[in-house]
């Protein structure tokens, strides 16, 4: 899948419900040429930049839960893939050491 | 082995190793391209990721060899398996990957074949280059998306953020909705975006200041994440950045109210915004009056008042009861300290201030709180002259203490020391800014924490009998106080100081008197008038001024010709109307177009408008005052100006950003003059869209012009570059100000370059005059420095019409030195304007310090015998303010001949039966040796006159006169004006005088004066004035109107004469005399010299010598009739007449 999105598409995280809109979704942002995404993610031309081709990328779904989650280290992190952080602490176990120490010290969200 | 090889040849700091790899990575179309600031960032980048690597690679192998990670320990069960890679590398947290396989294959297929002579990368050296490059995307993604996050975590901290739906939900169900907010709710940034974001298209937003809408547009479109775009621009006087795509505008109230002028539907808006309705300037005023009848014709519009939590029933109600959403502010608690100046501290008005109870607030922070603990103080004083005084001694202390850095800021300090305010202290110094209001709601410093308030403000009010601006100190109000405390609470729980009683503050006013009261309404009537909005008595205003100062305004818009008697616009008023500068100013524009004036009246108009270019701090500077000597004029101040301009763009175009120096030099604030440079082509364009000004027609172009044209867009383009560079970079942090700041006199010396440390004199050569860039862009240097050298000397001729342009413009601001300044002090020189005795001369102008130009010449001119004070040149001066402060007084002066500029530009010449007395508007009056001359002089005023006005005229409905017309209109001007000898005083009238200087209407006027003036002054009908009494010749012109004292002693005047004709030696008065002469004269010189002959025929009504008489005949009526010479040209023109 892959789209690009004229004005008006907005990409909420349904963790910390941060919401922008965004330019495109999928693996290949416009004009990048060598650079591919791992992920299918939501992407907004960098507004920060004057340059047309610059791009942030702003989230993507947890490929456990499927959740639709930011790439704010508060929601998610990335490791091969993308998971929510709920997901990893879920299966912590699985993940290597730095990052279960990482894990350990972020206080667990307060939970909604 | 092979790889050791290729580490000797491989050198990673080489730039030509650098450069094969970025071959393979940077390519023309890459995502980061070769020469990049992204580029550079990477290298930069690189080097601290490999010594990162290095590093971890030295402490971290024993770790990864103890880690077999997840082995060990049992997956929990019923848990799904992820299937992650066993060994963490930090490689598997980037979610991006960078594919070059193409360029390798190609790169290692010719490495291949070059591999004993080429040192390309190895497979290694790409590796390696990768994995930084990833690192470093990683590294950008997470820098913006953090800047975004950043930004939506503020905007949802502001308290309106919850507020966000029912705002749209109110503003879609009413036409009207009041937002009400304090300090630091977020409205004026986050209503907007609501808006806009709930699908409201075309939104204007105003302002009362012009720096907030450039900063807002800026602040919205950063954070609607279209910084780039111009989705959100903004519209002032001087520029805008409004384009097709713009969505939300910001804008001053008055640049809407002008867009009303011609678009009274505003139907390019769905929504308005007006902010700060609280503040009750002239203009946001007027504009909810407009808006507030706007809204019924247009059902769509939706209006969003906004406001301080101040007075919010006034404006719900002023708008029908609109619903208020009122919205908490965000401030930190303030204690409140009373601390009333002791009664022997206080002062009367004239003494200077005594600082010491500001002085003992900062001793008792000293005390109070460590230094260590920041805290800046921000003290509100009434005017520059306290804040001068309470500086000294804050400085001295803070020299002694060394805890203490010492600023002031007020509107005439120069951009560059008002900016310093903003720059951080080193730890254990506080900031001490010492500020007048400006700092209360334009202003908005961080850090702030201590508050002192004096309770005083220096207010511009309107004095209507004197014509008046006075800048007076009063207390405040409580809403100013409040406002001034929270000043202290922005940024953490802050202290204020009022050094006033509790009581006081009770007896405080509860909001400022808004400016409709306060100032004079010239301006906003006109504007009035030409919006068709009926009599400005009855418009209903949230807060209707008084009928008197609206009568003012008419009164002095009529004088200044931009109403007629029945108060109906005219021609030139309609043009007034629609010229977004002060009346004097757009009078000044329009007659200089007829002329070739053109100019140097838009670079005075220009000058005129912005504040002054001389910084008042370097005028004590011997250097400065040295280096300003050729710039002076002694012509006036606008010549000055005008000079100074000149003398700018000739070094603009030789040096460039040298102009910064040569501004320095001088005390001039170059930014003022950047602002001239820009206004003076707006009103260029202005004028060319009035019609007033031909377009350049562009002819044919020579191959030269085409290569110059060629160039010059060459240059644009660079010159685009460095301003998008520079636009990039701006927003860099603040600097750290030094302790001694502020202390020393920084006022026009080179400070930047004497100042400046060694490291930052890199950064300093770097940096970019980005206003001379704009300026660049913006303007063509040549054309200006042709413009600017063919005014720069102007011949006296030119001088001479332009300062009658400028004494137009500026009519009825005139004034007259007083007769004894001769023998008085420089210092104690004064005027008198019509309604306000006793005026002084700004320090500030040209005349201050050159007073003797305006003396009366001794002797010089005056004919042996004459009356004490007569001479033929005395001067008026017409100035542009006239502000009461301390003294009355009048700035921006220019010089004119008192008794030409009188008959040229006057409204009301009233004489008496001889015209040795002319009273002009009713208070100046000249006493003239030679009624003969007089009445010459008179005659040729008229007639020059009527020229002026009928090319005026002509010029105003857009048929441009006859360049010959204008020709010899602009040289008999100035022969009138610098050729008309005759000797005369002049001086102020009592108001008793002026009360009794008609001899009122007559029962029975003498129908021959009629038929007498009609000859003098062709082409008038000359009627009894039913009020003054005498004969009105033209609108501005009474003949004989005046009671004339000197009547009663006419016969004692004769004096022996012989006429040069006929040779009769006898006693005669001057009227007499003129008489004698005209009759006496052979036939062929009375036609030629009409006007003096005619002069006698004043008199004709009393029995005349019958010596005089002759025979004639007339050949029309065909009759021979005994008459004088006079009463024959009288007879012949009455056929003339007739026919
Ligand atoms: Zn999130
Ligand atoms: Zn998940």
């Amino acid at each position: 899948m892959e789209t690009r999105v004229e004005g008006g598409a907005i990409f909420t995280c349904e963790t910390c419900s941060l919401s922008t809109p965004f330019t495109y979704f999928g693996q290949k942002p416009p004009n990048t040429r060598a650079i591919v995404l791992l992920e299918e993610s939501y992407v907004l031309k960098d507004p920060f930049s004057p340059d047309r081709e610059k791009f942030i990328v702003l989230g993507s779904s947890c490929t456990v839960c499927s959740k639709v989650v930011c790439v704010g280290t508060e929601c998610s992190l990335f490791y091969t893939r993308r998971f929510c952080l709920p997901c990893v602490r879920e299966n912590l176990d699985q993940f290597p050491q730095q990052i279960q120490v990482e894990l350990a010290k972020k206080k667990a969200p307060l939970h909604t | 082995m092979a790889s050791e090889k290729r580490d000797e040849r491989w050198d990673w700091d080489s730039p030509r190793c650098r450069a094969q790899l970025d071959e393979i990575f940077f390519r023309q179309h890459d995502y980061i391209q070769t020469g990049s600031q992204d580029h550079r960032d990477f290298w930069a980048f690189f080097e601290r990721f490999q010594r990162f690597k290095a590093r971890k690679e030295l402490s971290g192998s024993k770790d990864n060899k103890n880690e077999d990670p997840n082995s060990s320990k049992s997956r929990k069960s019923g848990s799904l398996d992820l299937g992650l890679p066993k060994e963490y590398d930090a490689r598997y947290r980037i979610n991006i990957s960078v594919n070059t396989k193409d360029v390798e294959d190609k790169m290692q297929g010719c490495g291949h074949r070059q591999r004993q002579t080429s040192s390309g990368p190895g497979k290694q050296e790409i590796t390696d280059c990768r994995l930084a490059l990833l690192h470093f995307l990683d590294f950008c993604q997470r820098q913006g998306f953090n800047k975004l996050a950043k930004l939506r975590q503020e905007q949802r901290s502001l308290p309106i953020f919850v507020y966000r739906d029912r705002i749209v939900e109110l503003v879609k169900a009413n036409p009207v909705v009041v937002v009400a907010g304090d300090t630091g709710c977020g409205k004026s940034t986050q209503v907007p975006q609501y808006l806009l974001a709930s699908g409201f298209n075309y939104i204007a937003c105003t302002q009362p200041r012009r720096i907030a809408c450039i900063s807002l547009a800026k602040r919205v479109s950063f954070e609607s994440l279209n910084q780039y775009g111009s989705k959100v621009g903004y519209q002032i006087r001087f520029e805008t950045t409004r384009t097709l795509a713009t969505k939300l505008l910001f804008l001053t109230e008055g640049l809407l109210l002008r867009q009303i002028q011609k678009d009274s539907l505003l139907d390019q808006y769905q929504v308005l915004i007006v902010d700060e309705v609280h503040e009750r300037h002239l203009h946001c005023d007027f504009l909810l009056g407009v808006l507030r009848a706007l809204i019924s014709s247009r059902s769509d519009l939706r209006l969003v008042l906004m406001s301080a939590t101040i007075n919010i029933k006034l404006f719900s109600e002023y708008f029908r009861g609109a619903p208020v959403l009122q919205v908490p502010g965000r401030l930190f608690p303030i204690q409140v300290i009373y601390q009333p100046i002791p009664p022997e501290e206080q002062v009367s008005r004239l003494e200077k201030l005594d600082p010491r109870p500001y002085l003992r607030v900062l001793q008792g922070i000293d005390q109070r709180y460590l230094p260590e603990e920041r805290g800046d103080v921000l003290l509100f004083l009434s005017g520059v002259a306290e804040i001068s005084t309470v500086l000294e001694a804050c400085q001295a202390y803070a020299t002694h203490t060394q805890r203490w850095i010492v600023l002031a800021l007020h509107s005439t300090l120069s951009l560059a020391q008002q900016d310093k305010v903003f720059d951080i202290s080193p730890t254990g110094v506080r900031k001490c800014i010492i500020s007048t209001n400006i700092a209360e709601t334009s202003v908005t410093i961080d850090g702030v924490r201590f508050v002192v308030d004096s309770g005083k403000v220096k207010e511009m009010s309107f004095d209507p009998k004197a014509k008046m601006q006075r800048l007076q100190e009063f207390w405040i109000s409580r809403a100013s106080s409040e406002q001034r405390k929270g000043r202290a609470g922005r940024t953490g729980p802050g202290v204020c100081y009022r050094l006033y009683a509790e009581s006081d503050y009770d007896a405080f006013a509860p909001y400022p008197v808004p400016e409709i009261h306060r100032v004079a309404l010239d301006s906003l009537v006109l504007q009035m008038k030409s919006m068709d909005l009926g009599d400005p008595c009855s418009f209903s205003f949230i807060d209707p001024p008084s009928a008197s100062s609206i009568q003012t305004a008419l009164t002095y818009l009529r004088d200044q010709g931009a109403l007629d008697a029945s108060g109906e616009l005219t021609t030139i008023g309609r043009l007034l109307a629609s010229l977004p500068v002060d009346v004097v100013i757009g009078k000044m524009l329009v007659l200089g177009s007829l002329f070739n004036l053109v100019e140097p009246v838009l670079t005075v108009a220009a000058a005129l408008t912005v504040q002054s270019p001389f910084l008042r701090s370097a005028q004590h500077n011997p250097d400065c005052a040295t280096a300003r000597q050729p710039l002076h004029s002694n012509q006036g101040d606008p010549f000055t100006l005008l000079n100074t301009f000149n003398a700018w763009v000739q070094v603009k175009g030789e040096r460039g950003g040298g102009s910064r120096k040569w501004c320095r030099r001088r005390g001039l604030e170059e930014q003022r003059l950047y602002e001239m440079v820009n206004l003076r082509r707006q009103f260029k364009e202005l004028l060319k869209s009035h019609g007033l000004l031909e377009e350049q027609g562009t002819g044919v172009v020579t191959p030269e012009e085409r290569k110059r044209r060629r160039e010059r867009l060459t240059e644009r383009h660079q010159l685009h570059q460095i301003k998008r560079e520079h636009d990039l970079q701006e927003g860099s942090r603040r600097k750290v100000l030094r302790l001694e700041e502020g202390t020393e006199d920084t006022s026009g010396s080179d400070d930047e370059t004497s100042g400046k440390k060694g490291k930052d004199k890199k950064a300093d050569g770097q940096s970019v005059d980005i206003q001379e860039v704009k300026f660049k862009l913006r303007h063509n240097v040549d054309q200006l420095q042709e413009v600017a050298s063919a005014s720069q000397d102007l011949p006296s001729r030119q001088q001479a019409l332009l300062k009658l342009v400028l004494c137009r413009g500026l009519y009825p601001q005139l004034s007259l030195p007083d007769e004894h300044n001769a023998t008085r002090k420089d210092s104690e020189q004064i005027f008198h304007t019509r309604n306000k005795q006793g005026v002084v001369i700004h320090p500030t102008s040209v005349f201050a310090s050159d007073p003797e130009v305006l003396h009366v010449p001794d002797q010089e001119g005056s004919q042996p015998g004459a009356d004490k004070g007569q001479s033929s040149r005395h001067q008026l001066l017409a100035f542009v303010t006239l502000l009461e402060t301390n003294k009355p007084y009048v700035s921006n002066c220019v010089r004119v001949p008192a008794l030409q500029a009188l008959l040229l530009v006057a409204n009301c010449l009233d004489s008496n039966g001889n015209c040795t007395r002319l009273v002009a508007d009713g208070w100046l009056e000249l006493c003239l040796s030679d009624g003969e001359r007089t009445l010459g002089v008179i005659s040729s005023a008229l007639e020059l006159r009527a020229e002026w006005e009928r090319l005026l005229q002509a010029q105003l409905s857009k048929h441009r006169p006859s360049g010959r017309d204008l020709e010899r209109l602009s040289d008999r001007l100035v022969r009138f004006l610098l050729y008309t000898e005759v000797n005369y005083s002049v001086r102020r009238l009592t108001g008793l005088q002026a009360q009794n200087l008609y001899v009122g209407p007559q029962r029975d006027p003498d129908p021959s004066d009629a038929l007498a003036l009609r000859s003098v002054f062709r082409g008038v009908e000359p009627k009894p004035d039913p009020i003054k009494g005498g004969l009105r010749v033209s609108s501005y012109f009474t003949y004989n109107c005046l009671s004339d004292p000197t009547d009663l002693y006419s016969e004692c005047l004769r004096t022996f004469w012989t006429c040069p004709f006929c040779a009769l030696y006898m006693p005669f008065t001057p009227l007499e005399r003129m008489q004698h002469q005209a009759a006496c004269k052979p036939p062929e010189e009375i036609a030629a010299q009409e006007a003096e002959a005619e002069c006698e025929s004043e008199k004709a009504v009393k029995p005349s010598s019958s010596s005089l008489t002759r025979l004639y005949h007339c050949d029309i009526c065909n009759k021979d009739l005994t008459l004088t010479s006079t009463e024959i040209l009288k007879h012949k023109r009455q056929h003339t007449v007739a026919s």
